[in-house]
């Protein structure tokens, strides 16, 4: 679970598994365009995702697929939750969501 | 043509890969990482056909055919749940030897984009693999899954008319 938590411990690293979780099947390139660094970086920060399981690549022909893998977010879940705090805590965030949303519009 | 999405789940289970197959590939008895269907082939080979019913047989909600078979390795079918107009998906699973277990890994290809499909596939594939560690690690699903298989268990009654088996039988292709 350390690796997990190192991985995530980076605003960097969480924008990329947002953007591979977006386009299931990426290529590094692809992840690249959304970041202003070096390639080198990227693969760098990739290596730390794919150590934690977060993202897993694969190799068709030359090309790298990138795809998000859920379960060691799932596995931090199961270990902290309960299904009574699992159903308050949903629902706290469901509040959240709703009001935070209508607040964003009434903003536009 | 729709557009379709791969998803992929991946863990690392504490197991010997016999114990790990032999989970994935039981027929006959309720699976805990499938929601508790029973699992229901007319073999364990490629082209043979396949459906996961309900325990007490009434209600089939994911029907396909097999594409590979190759123990302890690799179980490839189609996929496509009764309950939703969407084409087929292909569900992959991949078991890999590695130093003091197995890497399991669900792959779901040809996912249509935007549907009930991908949405239910999203969060089945995290299910599946999350119930099928604990099961070949510990014998049991956690607490917490336990739980909502029970949920799940009586929400059978509640299926639509066309999950109804009679729909589905083995000896006809889908």
């Amino acid at each position: 679970m350390d690796a997990v938590f190192l991985a995530l411990g980076s605003q960097s690293r969480r924008k990329m598994l947002d953007v591979i979780q977006n386009m299931p099947g990426c290529s590094v390139a692809d992840v690249a365009k959304y970041f202003d660094c070096s390639r080198i970086m990227i693969l760098k920060h990739l290596n730390v995702l794919t150590a934690a399981d977060l993202v897993i690549s694969r190799k068709v022909g030359r090309k790298r697929e990138l795809f998000f893998n859920a379960v060691p977010i799932q596995m931090i879940h199961d270990r902290w939750t309960t299904d009574y705090s699992r159903f308050w805590a949903s629902k706290a965030l469901d509040l959240k969501y709703m009001l935070e949303s209508r607040q964003q519009k009434s903003d536009a | 043509m729709t557009q379709v999405t791969q998803q992929v789940s991946k863990v690392f289970i504490k197991a010997p890969i016999r114990d790990v197959w032999n989970a994935l590939t039981k027929e006959g008895e309720p699976l805990p990482f499938f929601f508790g269907s029973v699992m229901q082939t007319t073999g364990l080979k490629p082209g043979a056909q396949l459906r996961m019913r309900t325990p007490n047989g009434k209600f089939t909600g994911v029907v396909g055919e097999i594409l590979e078979c190759s123990p302890p390795y690799r179980f490839s079918h189609t996929f496509r749940f009764t309950s939703f107009d969407d084409p087929p998906c292909i569900v992959t699973y991949v078991l890999k030897e590695v130093d003091g277990g197995v890497e399991f890994t669900l792959i779901s290809d040809r996912v249509p984009v935007g549907t009930k499909t991908e949405k239910n596939m999203a969060q089945g594939g995290t299910f599946i693999t999350d119930v099928l560690k604990s099961l070949a690690e510990t014998g049991r699903p956690s607490f917490g899954k336990r739980m909502l298989l029970r949920i799940i268990s009586v929400m059978g009654p509640f299926s639509p008319a066309r999950c109804r088996s009679e729909h589905w039988p083995l000896d006809r292709a889908v």
